[in-house]
């Protein structure tokens, strides 16, 4: 009885105490920086344009056909939604009433003006590194060139105990501390541009870093043990590796990737799901020189051991297919289903449709995507770049045992090779698309 | 008091099965709707279902079939002593002749022979195929009793999955345009080159994969079909132009195909590329030898 009673109270206090810790933190871990910023100054302005492009804000900050920046985009988590905010400068339910100090304490370190803790889905843990200068562009950006707008914030759908934000406090002590940009001495200019960017603003481990079980991405930069971008699954799209190794990068060269990330396609590939909106709303914005020092430094990206290159085997499946042979377990669905675009040497037509061959995103480690593409389909972005964006058409009316024979044929054919996709897998991505969450509040409750 | 609580027992089943059918999960793929087979009176008799390409492999002629299939798919690199043009078969047949509103071969068995306009006579599956070969491809005729001609009729044979004569499959060749409408060339040139010149070339000369097989045929010049050609024809190359074209435009369908464009931007664009420089056809003098010339022939 004793013992029980001791254990509750050590446990209250516990709790008091990790609560008084969590609820304060604000102040003393991410205390209000105190400056002013010429809000007016259109240079400065003009550059926070840019790096709200690179920030890619507008893509969580927008709903789908709504006002930019005006919040309401839906991130679905196991709990609930939580609702991208409006951070126009309307001065009521927007962020016009923010001074600077607001400003960089919310992007950078997690905190609302209130002293409430925001959820991890902004990426403040990566911003935690974008420079001073770089923060105050994007306030005046924000302030003077940003339109208002009136909209309320949509509350999260989270229900209580879970909704209660002091705990974030702890999730910001443990993996958002604060950092500066660093990079090894000697580092090659460009590079370092490169990992500013990927590391910081335009967040890009927010999809292709594996998370860990605290939600925290394994790694926020390059990191010993080649975590860091090395692939993660998310909503059923596996974000892939982009370290420089087999399945990752390196079997793309500086130029196709810079063509990738500036109009969504190359020779090779193309972009598709998430991918499209990063190309369409964010990077194709960005400098030629940014973009090759993103791919620079992706590229720079060491490989883990033993993962150094990426060798195809012999092609066998082209002249099999063209010689009317078909009898490789997947090769007639291949041929019914896939070959009219993507053609029977799997090489499709440069930036029109994507090769099947060669193309990393095909034998990726995680087939997520490969299948998720396969059954429901995918868009390339709109870019300046082309006048004509092409789609692939979803197949998920194939049966299960069909989709998995004929991905793994895609997979395994001209030289690929990869692990084998089962039923299972298509059956639970079925599952997957028929519950994806609708990424924006309904109209009706906004 | 017995009401209410029946009241509450039903709407407790009623949520259940309600979160079990939100929350329940699709087994395998959707069920096929097919589409109707009609009697000669357009009364539904049965439903047809597109058959996948694996019913082949249980057909005592599968390989005569799967041969069939790879000459209507790859016509002129497998039969190029008949094949002039760039162009296959499947060029304007689209997805393997299984699709609706583009050239489909499902109920090409059971529509011949038949009493054509344009021959003015009755005509065979054989002939209205090297018809094709001679006008589209701008070819010349396979031998009506050989292997070739034999497979490719054997795997439209096929796909008509036993439909008997007399009835035919719910779809069309190609949907619907207003052939009212007057064309304008120089609208159409700008339709060209917005969305069809990224494929099919600024000069219009198609493209090929890879491997040198035809990917986009070429749509004028001396290696495009020839003016005997239907598509050569204003209207009927609108109505493909509209329905079948572009592909990969959409997230559903079988090639994501068509819709894009208006009835007057599909005409124009029509008009424009079916009047560029292409082969003439030494046949044409036998056409139409009844009258009925449609107005957008080309001779």
């Amino acid at each position: 009885m004793r013992f029980v009673r001791f254990a509750l109270l050590g446990g209250i206090s516990g709790l008091a105490l990790a609560w008084g810790v969590a609820v304060t933190s604000p102040w003393w871990f991410a205390p209000k920086e105190d400056r002013v910023v010429d809000v007016s100054d259109p240079d400065l302005i003009a550059r926070g344009d840019y790096l709200a492009r690179a920030g890619d804000c507008v893509a969580c900050h927008t709903a789908p056909g709504g006002a930019p920046f005006a919040g309401g985009l839906g991130l679905q988590t196991p709990m609930g939604t939580i609702y991208a905010t409006n951070i126009t400068p309307d001065p009521e339910t927007g962020i016009g009433s923010y001074d600077y100090g607001d400003f960089e304490r919310a992007v950078r370190k997690g905190v609302r003006p209130d002293g409430v803790h925001l959820y991890p889905a902004m990426p403040f843990a990566s911003y935690r590194i974008v420079s001073d200068e770089d923060v105050q562009a994007l306030y005046a950006y924000f302030m003077s060139s940003v339109a208002p707008v009136r909209k309320e914030n949509q509350p999260a759908t989270i229900p209580w105990p879970a909704s209660m934000r002091w705990p974030l406090g702890w999730w910001q002590l443990l993996f958002a501390q604060p950092r500066e940009f660093e990079i090894a001495e000697g580092t090659d200019p460009q590079i370092a541009r490169g990992a500013y960017l990927v590391e910081g603003l335009a967040h890009c481990g927010a999809c292709h870093t594996p998370r860990g079980l605290g939600y925290q991405e394994k790694a926020l930069k390059s990191d010993a043990v080649g975590r860091f971008l090395s692939g993660s699954v998310l909503e059923g799209w596996y974000a892939k590796n982009l370290r420089n190794e087999d399945t990752g990068l390196v079997s793309w060269t500086e130029d196709e990737l810079v063509a990738f990330l500036k109009t969504g396609r190359n020779a090779r590939t193309a972009a598709f799901g998430s991918m499209t909106d990063v190309v369409q709303h964010s990077l194709h914005y960005l400098t030629d020189a940014d973009l090759t020092a993103i791919a620079r430094y992706l590229k720079s990206l060491p490989p883990r051991p033993g993962r150094e290159t990426w060798q195809p085997q012999p092609d066998e499946t082209t002249e099999a297919l063209r010689a009317g042979d078909f009898s490789a377990p997947g090769a007639i669905a291949y041929v019914e289903h896939c070959a009219q675009c993507h053609r029977l040497d799997g090489m499709g037509a440069a930036e029109i449709y994507p090769a099947l061959k060669g193309n990393s995103m095909v034998f990726a480690d995680d087939p997520s995507s490969l299948i998720q593409v396969t059954m429901a389909g995918g868009r390339m972005p709109e870019t300046p770049a082309h006048q004509m964006t092409f789609a692939m058409p979803g197949f998920a009316h194939l049966s299960d045992e069909d989709l998995a024979e004929v991905i793994s044929f895609i997979r395994n054919s001209w030289g690929n090779h990869a692990s084998a996709v089962t039923g299972r897998h298509i059956a639970r991505m079925r599952r997957e698309l028929a519950h994806k969450p609708v990424h924006y509040a309904p109209e009706a409750k906004q | 008091m017995k009401k209410p609580v029946l009241l509450i027992a039903t709407m407790a089943v009623l949520a259940l099965g309600g979160w079990g059918a939100l929350r329940g999960s699709p087994a395998d793929m959707p069920e096929v709707q097919g589409m109707a087979i009609l009697d000669a009176d357009g009364n539904a008799v049965g439903r047809y279902t597109v058959p996948a390409d694996k019913d082949i492999l249980t057909r005592p002629n599968a390989d005569q079939i799967l041969y069939g299939k790879r000459l209507l798919a790859d016509t002129a690199r497998l039969l190029p002593d008949n094949v002039g043009a760039a162009m296959n078969c499947n060029s304007c047949h689209l997805g393997d002749g299984k699709i609706d509103a583009a050239n489909g071969y499902i109920n090409t068995v059971n529509f011949y022979p038949r009493v054509m306009p344009r021959a003015g006579k009755e005509v065979d599956l054989e002939m209205r195929i090297n018809g094709c070969f001679q006008r589209s491809m701008n070819g010349k005729p396979l031998d009506p009793e050989g292997p070739e001609m034999k497979a490719m009729i054997a795997y439209m044979d096929w796909l008509r999955q036993d439909v008997p004569k007399g009835q035919t499959v719910d779809i069309i060749n190609a949907g619907p345009i207003d052939e009212t409408l007057v064309p304008d060339p120089e609208n159409g040139k700008r339709i060209y080159a917005a969305k069809c010149a990224a494929c099919h070339g600024a000069n219009g000369e198609g493209m090929s994969d890879q491997s040198g097989d035809i990917l986009f045929p070429p749509l004028w010049g001396e290696e495009s079909f020839n003016i005997g050609a239907g598509m050569a024809r204003t209207y009927k190359a609108a109505q493909f132009v509209k329905w079948a074209m572009p592909p990969a435009m959409h997230l559903t369908g079988p090639l994501g195909q068509g819709g894009v464009l208006s009835d007057q931007d599909a005409v124009d664009v029509a008009e424009y590329f079916t009047h560029m420089p292409r082969p003439d056809f030494p046949g044409k003098v036998n056409d139409w030898p009844n009258g009925k010339r449609p107005r957008d022939a080309r001779y």
